[in-house]
């Protein structure tokens, strides 16, 4: 369903990212990884169309995103980024209720079934006892969990997740992510995540692409991906690779 | 119903009830001692249909009083009022920044500068009259808010910072020019001063017919831009996500805030602190939904204008105090208080 070719992005003379191919089907969920500096975050931007591309395509459905309209793009792609929202005081249920905007008319307002949705949202994210509460008052990751719940009920069919679990503990982070993908198997999403944390991207992601100064140095499975001569010439450091005991998934240890 | 409703239809009809109270206080107000019933009385004998209801019993001086010299001068400063106050909101909202006010991107410098040149030069275009001076004060605030805009795009896009201080740069450049107008006017010096301390003083109903279907068409399609605001609340680059056009609502909403808020300062002057105190004043009390704040800041800066106007001439009779001096004596105080008293950030 998303597809990149030979995507480029120059800013002044310096080439952020070089020549990106890869495709995402539906329903799958792939892990954007790579030092600081690789260009994934600004590839995120170019396919959330907040950059426009120096060359090549990025097609969604077999249309070029960048020909699409803020809205069209916010009613496909939802987009849940490292600072999450912004600690405004208004209640949790009319943050949440802001990710129908897509959906609406300039004139028209949310309906019953926005509502209902808002209300099943809320249910599912265990966000019912905050509903009134104010976005200022919540911790980091309650608000993180509103901006999953904003970006449910905009009923995307592609999510992108960009380090939303940078500033969370341990706990959060797990919460946030088991979200997501119970999300994903419920309704056929389908994930494009940039994470940092290694072992967390080899658990959550079909299939994992590997960044370094802009270009793409691997495609494949963690399988193929955590291992120690893949990761030591991109990271310039010499990890352990390990077995998860229940997952039997390859985990690393610095 | 949820809250916010709740709030809207308690507040809303309070605060219309205030400020017809305020309004009606401050035309009784003067050196003629009118009722306020009669004041209503002689309204109402204005209004077709009414009229024939009501038995003209009072001498014609004191329905010119009222009529002709209280009224226009109350109902332009409920006018001016709610113009600043929703022109703040609106520059609060879009530029994420709580010391946003009308005045930020030199839309109120220009309009000075405008005005002065006028005062100075003494010039009178044939076709627009008495109305050259808010006219052309008009034009050049409008001008301001296009060089600030076109000095902060960059790449097509304009970030929030640099517009701030494109701001800065043009209200410093402006300003000068209006020391160096000031600097060269000896006679009609005190003249401009006096306008730029902000006045409704100069008020005939002219100009009420200027501001007011600019004022009623800007509050309306700013309200229609309510969503877009609680949006970019959240950030700019959540409001993109969730299919917010952010340059082009941003650039909107500027326009717009920038008309009212020349409309205002060309007919008054520049007048501090209701645009930036009003809204700030409704968020601390009532949160911060735009649904909330946009319409009680335009009924709320009504309210406050009115009230410091009638402050303006009463307090020291005959001598008529300026009223930027009011405002801010009569805001700063209560903004302080309500600062210490807030128990959370308010921005």
């Amino acid at each position: 369903m998303l597809e990149l070719q030979q995507v480029s992005k120059t800013i002044g003379d310096k080439q952020i990212v070089h020549d990106v191919s890869f495709s995402l089907d539906k329903g799958k969920s792939i892990g954007l990884i790579g030092p600081n500096g690789a260009g994934k975050s600004t590839l995120v931007k170019l396919i959330s169309a907040l950059e426009k591309p120096s060359s090549g395509c990025i097609h969604f459905f077999g249309e070029d995103v960048q020909k699409w309209s803020v809205k069209k793009l916010a009613q496909h792609i939802a987009v849940l980024s490292q600072d999450g929202l912004a600690p405004y005081p208004i209640t949790v249920y009319d943050a949440v209720l802001m990710g129908r905007y897509p959906h609406l008319g300039f004139f028209q307002r949310e309906g019953k079934k926005d509502h209902e949705l808002v209300e099943d949202v809320l249910e599912t994210t265990g966000l019912s006892e905050f509903r009134d509460q104010m976005l200022d008052t919540l911790s980091g990751g309650e608000r993180q969990r509103v901006a999953i719940a904003k970006a449910m009920v905009q009923h995307p069919q592609l999510l992108i997740l960009d380090e939303p679990t940078t500033f969370l503990d341990i706990g959060h982070q797990r919460q946030i992510l088991n979200l997501v993908q119970s999300w994903q198997k419920r309704e056929g999403l389908t994930v494009l995540m940039v994470l940092h944390d290694l072992n967390l991207a080899a658990q959550f992601c079909d299939e994992l692409v590997l960044m370094n100064q802009g270009e793409i140095v691997n495609i494949g499975t963690s399988e193929q991906i955590i291992a120690r001569e893949t990761l030591q010439s991109v990271y310039q450091t010499d990890p352990e690779i390990i077995r998860h005991p229940k997952s039997n998934i390859p985990q690393i240890l610095l | 119903m949820n809250k916010t409703s709740h709030v809207l239809w308690v507040w809303i009809p309070v605060f219309i009830v205030m400020l017809l109270a305020v309004m009606s206080l401050s035309v009784t107000l003067g050196a003629a001692n009118i009722s306020w019933q009669l004041v209503w009385q002689i309204i109402f004998s204005k209004i077709p249909g009414v009229s024939s209801w009501i038995d003209v019993s009072w001498e014609s001086n004191i329905e010119t009083i009222v009529w002709d010299l209280r009224l226009p001068r109350v109902i332009l400063g409920a006018m001016v009022g709610a113009a600043l106050a929703l022109a703040g909101a609106l520059y609060q909202g879009v530029l994420r920044n709580p010391l946003a006010d009308p005045f930020i991107l030199g839309v109120s410098s220009g309009a000075s500068f405008g005005a002065a040149l006028v005062i100075v030069l003494g010039v009178n275009v044939w076709w627009l009259g008495s109305f050259t001076l808010p006219a052309v004060a008009f034009l050049f605030g409008f001008l301001s808010l296009l060089i600030v805009y076109y000095l902060s795009r960059v790449n097509q896009k304009v970030r929030l910072e640099t517009i701030i201080l494109a701001g800065v740069v043009v209200q410093s450049f402006v300003g000068a020019c209006l020391s160096l107008v000031l600097a060269l006017s000896n006679e009609k010096l005190q003249t401009i001063v006096f306008w730029m301390m902000g006045s409704l003083a100069l008020t005939e109903w002219d100009y009420n017919q200027m501001i007011f279907p600019i004022m009623i068409v800007i509050s309306i399609v700013s309200l229609f831009f309510i969503k877009e605001l609680n949006m970019l609340g959240l950030g700019e680059e959540a409001a993109h996500h969730s299919g917010v056009s952010v340059q082009r609502t941003r650039f909107i909403l500027l326009v717009l805030a920038s008309i009212i808020t020349g409309a205002a300062v060309s007919v008054s002057g520049a007048i501090g602190f209701v645009g930036l105190v009003v809204p700030h004043i409704i968020r601390l009390l009532f949160g911060a939904d735009y649904r909330v704040i946009l319409p009680l800041s335009i009924i709320g800066g009504a309210i406050f204008l009115v009230g410091a106007d009638a402050f303006a001439r009463t307090i020291m009779a005959p001598r008529e105090l300026p009223l930027g001096v009011i405002t801010a004596f009569l805001g700063a105080p209560f903004f302080g208080y309500l600062l210490r008293r807030a128990k959370r950030g308010f921005f």
